[in-house]
């Protein structure tokens, strides 16, 4: 099936709570109709198959959330069952029924991505209440998937979940051979997973977090030099502001802070002279400035005109800066270039009334630049 | 280097470089201020350079960086000295031909020379292209020989031997005799005479004192102070130690917009160079004289260039101006007495103290001696920095050293004084340009920004601009000027919007008054003057706006509309490939429309099509031709 078919399906899904399915795959015919039985008194819709190839074909046809399975049949067995249906679709919840339990099989089909372990004969409660944790288990797969594809996922959280869970897997295949209750084994392992997902989580929000303070770290030695470099003078306050705005491209608020401290100056201070001039950004720029003059004589002689048409090459106003941060358009109010008006700065370099084309030019080989780096 | 321990040590060393000079007969100056840099002038270098090795003529020729020129329109400029033939707009790919031809052989170029624009002559030699001709260059020239980078350069002119004369033959009160003997006025715009502000800040008391240099050079329009800086910054660092031996000063401060890097860059560089040379720090020149400058960086902010707001920033506080009720020569930077110059008076104090106060006193008019640079910029042929005595008359400037008026446009107005000056129309063109005679016009001198605009200038965009530019600058402290320039903006952004109504114009007369009554500093004072002047001389202007609601310069946006003309467009698709909102489209083949809904009036169909066609159409206040509109709609 096409990948993007399996999505549409697993959208329909969630946008429409329907019954939760279960298909059961088992050679015995009274073991099949047994379980069948139990479902659909509970509520579940429940689909039958006496052979694993069936079974996989049925998997395949009505998507189940969960795929009660036994270990051994003829032909295609339990285990091909659970990795095929896997690979089909990994939301789906395997849950193995076998008469003949060992350890080495519970962690093998565990592995595997088997969610529970039921020996035969078993509780319609046992069962019932694996299923029910087995289908949640599927709505939450579903929905954390949907998540990722509609966020770009920072941090791949795959590896390190996985770790934990095979980890935590042979802790407890140890501790099952040691005569614990398959009960809290089967708790603990969904405990686990769910710990475990939560821990993926956080550990890509930290090494977020750890590189936003490793990048403010380095913001602030970068200041501590430049407050040195100036004496620590209060008198050097707008002096050390316009190096902090060059190095930095704006002045974050730890900036601020950082500074006011190191000087002993009010913060509200440093914010008013932040505020006051031009040369000083309160909030992220773009990697590159264009500043098109607006002095006289570059009014005279279309600055306007230049500025309207470099905003529209940019799809930005003047004061903002694009998505990327790539360019932020400003005007200033003469860069004293009057003899070659009207001038446009972008970066270091002037451009002396640039045609349309030479403007797309500049900015292209900028983004190339960018992009290269 | 060892520091230089006397003023025969200076006179020494000034032999020797300009022996060491001597050895190689020619030199090539590139001038690398921003324009020409703007223009390739770093490439062009390099490629000399390496030309020059090349041929092997490193022993003849000095190759050399210097400061602007001037003529910043025709950049790069080079000029090879001794015999001053000026290349314009020279090319890396030049350069061969111009060494063999010129350096080598005895040739002129003809096609990098200067072409005179009215005559269509080429003219080889600096001295004979108009530009420069009519102009008397004396900060300006210096610009053009020294390397601002190097120190020797402008030692070898003979600079600091102003300052050794001082500091070994003249006393302080004797200083500030011959400033005053010379009426050098302050040439930031007020006007007010140095020798008696240098005379002031020295009889005050309390110590220390503090002299400074204003380069926050605000005015739009104006870079005369960037170019001086830039150019040659030990000029400006010579009047300034000079200043601060007559005023009783150790400490200096440089002032300078954070907007023209090359010229911190070249000061930075130039006060090391001076501290090396034993010219700032202890015992200057083996006196007993100490000074030491330190440079500041404004951030940005027009009304810091005005003297109080100035210290304040100077201070580490925010620039904003205080009410001067006690002059800042007296209580200035840290309450301290402080002597604040521009740029431009620091430079010139060296040429008064080497040449004397009647010689400076012999150019210009009574009231205003010596000369003055302006910045001749806006629709002029000739675009640059001009350096004249006070007096010639505008028309002078205009079209003699300018050139006159590009594409045969005619002449509107030129505006000198910055936001706080006013525009002077055609009728005023013989006034003689000296600090009194503009004020009386209605306008002023300002620190020399002289905008010239044809007749597709609008005079009420003009005043809009202005208002705008103030109302944005203005610091808020007080209410006169943070509200009346805000409400002076609303009414005029209805008007060029063609939202004008009746009585419009006696409000912002209104206004205006209550502004130049009420406002705390020089900001809100003369804010109104644009405003006031266009009022004046272009009322008609204005009245066209409100009641046609028609711009008769075509500037206002939402007051015109472009067209193509059918019969006259040839197809060529210039106006599609330059639209950059898509608003050109080609209806059939090789015809052309232009969409005014998705039009956003930049106008670069207009400045593209070829002048033979004349294609695109400007037109505000008059009714489409039906032909331009009916095949519009055959496209929906």
């Amino acid at each position: 099936m096409h990948a993007d078919d399996k999505k549409a399906q697993r959208v329909v899904k969630i946008q429409n709570p329907r019954k939760a399915s279960v298909l059961v795959i088992d050679d015995e015919e009274a073991m099949c109709e047994g379980c069948r039985q139990t479902l659909e008194e509970s509520g579940f819709s429940t689909a039958v198959a006496l052979n694993g190839a069936e079974g996989i074909r049925l998997a395949e046809k009505v998507r189940p959330d969960v795929v009660l399975v036994d270990l051994k049949m003829p032909g295609v067995g339990g285990m091909e069952v659970i990795r095929r249906v896997h690979e089909l679709d990994p939301h789906i919840v395997p849950i193995v029924i076998t008469g003949y339990g060992t350890v080495d099989s519970a962690v093998e089909s565990m592995k595997l991505g088997a969610f529970d372990f039921l020996t035969k004969p078993f509780e319609p409660e046992k069962l019932l209440e694996s299923v029910r944790r087995g289908v949640k288990l599927s709505h939450l797969r579903l929905e954390s998937e949907t998540r990722e594809e509609k966020q770009v996922p920072a941090e791949k959280a795959g590896p390190s979940k996985q770790d934990v869970l095979l980890k935590g897997l042979s802790v407890l295949s140890e501790s099952y051979s040691a005569g614990f209750d398959r009960m809290d084994f089967i708790d603990e392992l969904s405990r686990l997973e769910v710990e475990a997902k939560y821990h993926a989580d956080i550990l890509g929000r930290v090494k977020k977090r750890e590189k936003a303070i490793l990048d403010v770290v380095n913001e602030l030695r970068l200041v501590d030099e430049i407050i040195s470099k100036h004496d620590y003078k209060k008198s050097s306050l707008i002096q050390i502001l316009l190096d902090t705005q060059v190095s930095l491209h704006w002045l974050p608020r730890h900036a601020l802070k950082w500074i006011s401290e190191r000087l002993n100056v009010p913060l509200a201070d440093i914010y008013s002279i932040a505020s006051f001039y031009e040369a000083f950004s309160l909030k992220p720029e773009g990697a590159h400035s264009v500043h098109v003059c607006m002095g006289t004589a570059c009014h005279v002689r279309g600055a306007p005109d230049l500025l309207r048409k470099t905003s529209a090459l940019l799809g930005i106003e003047e004061g903002q800066s694009d998505d990327k941060q790539m360019f932020t358009l400003k005007t200033v109010h003469c860069l004293g270039c009057c003899a070659l008006s009207p001038v446009v700065q972008i970066d270091d370099f002037y451009l002396s009334n640039p045609s349309l084309a030479k403007l797309k030019k500049v900015f292209k080989s900028l983004e190339a630049e960018e992009v290269h780096k | 280097m060892k520091k230089l321990a006397s003023t025969s040590d200076l006179e020494k060393t000034r032999r020797a470089i300009v022996s060491e000079r001597e050895k190689k007969p020619v030199v090539i100056t590139v001038c690398s201020g921003t324009g020409c840099i703007t223009c390739g002038s770093s490439d062009l270098f390099d490629s000399l350079h390496q030309e020059i090795l090349k041929q092997g003529l490193y022993d003849r020729i000095e190759l050399r960086k210097t400061g602007c020129h001037g003529f910043c329109e025709l950049g790069p400029v080079t000029v090879i000295l001794p015999k001053e033939i000026c290349y314009f707009q020279m090319k890396p790919a030049d350069v061969p031909e111009v060494i063999t031809k010129t350096i080598i052989g005895d040739e002129v170029v003809e096609r990098l020379t200067y072409k005179d624009s009215q005559s269509g002559n080429r003219i080889a030699n600096l001295r004979d292209i108009p530009f420069y001709k009519y102009q008397k260059r004396i900060l300006l020239a210096n610009n053009a020989v020294v390397n601002p980078g190097d120190i020797r350069d402008y030692i070898a002119i003979g600079g600091y031997s102003a300052l050794a004369k001082v500091l070994t033959q003249m006393k302080p009160d004797e200083v500030i005799h011959v400033m005053k003997e010379a009426n050098l006025r302050g040439r930031g715009g007020g006007g007010f005479p140095a020798g008696i502000k240098w005379e002031t800040t020295r009889r005050a008391s309390g110590k220390p004192k503090y002299v400074i240099v204003n380069a926050d050079e605000g005015d739009p329009g104006a870079y005369m102070d960037r170019s001086l800086l830039e150019g040659n910054p030990h000029g400006v660092i010579e009047g300034l130690i000079i200043g601060g031996y007559a005023i009783g000063a150790h400490e200096g401060f440089i002032y300078v917009r954070q907007e023209y890097p090359l010229a911190v860059k070249n000061t930075q560089r130039a006060l090391e160079q001076a501290s090396q040379y034993g010219l700032l720090g202890e015992r200057i020149l083996g006196t007993g004289f100490h000074f030491d400058v330190r440079i500041h960086r404004g951030a940005g902010a027009f009304v810091s260039g005005e003297s109080s707001a100035l210290m304040t920033a100077l201070e580490g506080h925010v620039g904003e101006p205080r009410p001067k009720y006690i002059h800042t020569s007296e209580k200035g930077l840290w309450d301290k007495p402080s002597c604040l110059n521009n740029v431009e008076t620091w430079a010139t104090v060296p040429f008064i103290i080497n040449q004397g106060a009647s010689w400076f006193r012999s150019m210009g008019t009574k009231g205003s001696s010596g000369t003055k640079v302006f910045s001749l910029v806006g629709k002029i042929n000739n675009t640059g920095l001009v350096e004249v005595p006070m007096g010639i008359s505008l028309r002078d400037i205009i079209f003699k050293i300018g050139g006159g008026i590009p594409k045969g446009r005619k002449f509107k107005a030129v505006q000198t004084g910055g936001p706080s000056g006013g525009v002077l129309p055609e009728s005023l063109l013989d006034l003689p340009v000296d600090f009194d005679e503009l004020t009386k016009a209605g306008s002023m001198m300002g620190s020399g920004g002289m905008i010239v605009m044809d007749e597709d200038t609008c005079m009420v965009d003009t005043a809009r601009y202005y208002v705008d530019f103030l109302a944005h600058e203005s610091c808020g402290k007080c209410v006169p000027c943070r509200e009346g320039l805000r409400q002076m903006l609303f009414i005029l952004n209805d008007i060029t919007s063609g939202h004008g109504k009746e009585g419009d114009l006696e409000l912002l007369e209104e206004l205006s008054e209550t502004l130049r009554e009420a406002s705390l500093c020089a900001l809100g004072q003369s804010a109104p003057n644009p405003v006031m002047s266009t009022l004046r001389h272009f009322r008609d202007e204005y009245n066209a706006h409100i009641r046609e609601k028609r711009c008769p310069a075509g500037v206002c946006k939402e007051l015109i509309r472009f067209d193509i003309d059918q019969e006259k467009c040839s197809g060529c698709g210039l106006c599609k490939k330059n639209c950059p909102v898509g608003a050109v489209y080609e209806k059939e083949k090789k015809r052309f429309f232009i969409d005014n809904e998705k039009c956003i009036k930049c106008g670069a169909c207009y400045s593209v099509c070829p002048e033979k066609f004349s294609a695109v159409i400007r037109s505000s206040g008059t009714p489409q031709p039906t032909a331009f509109t009916a095949q519009k709609g055959g496209r929906k």
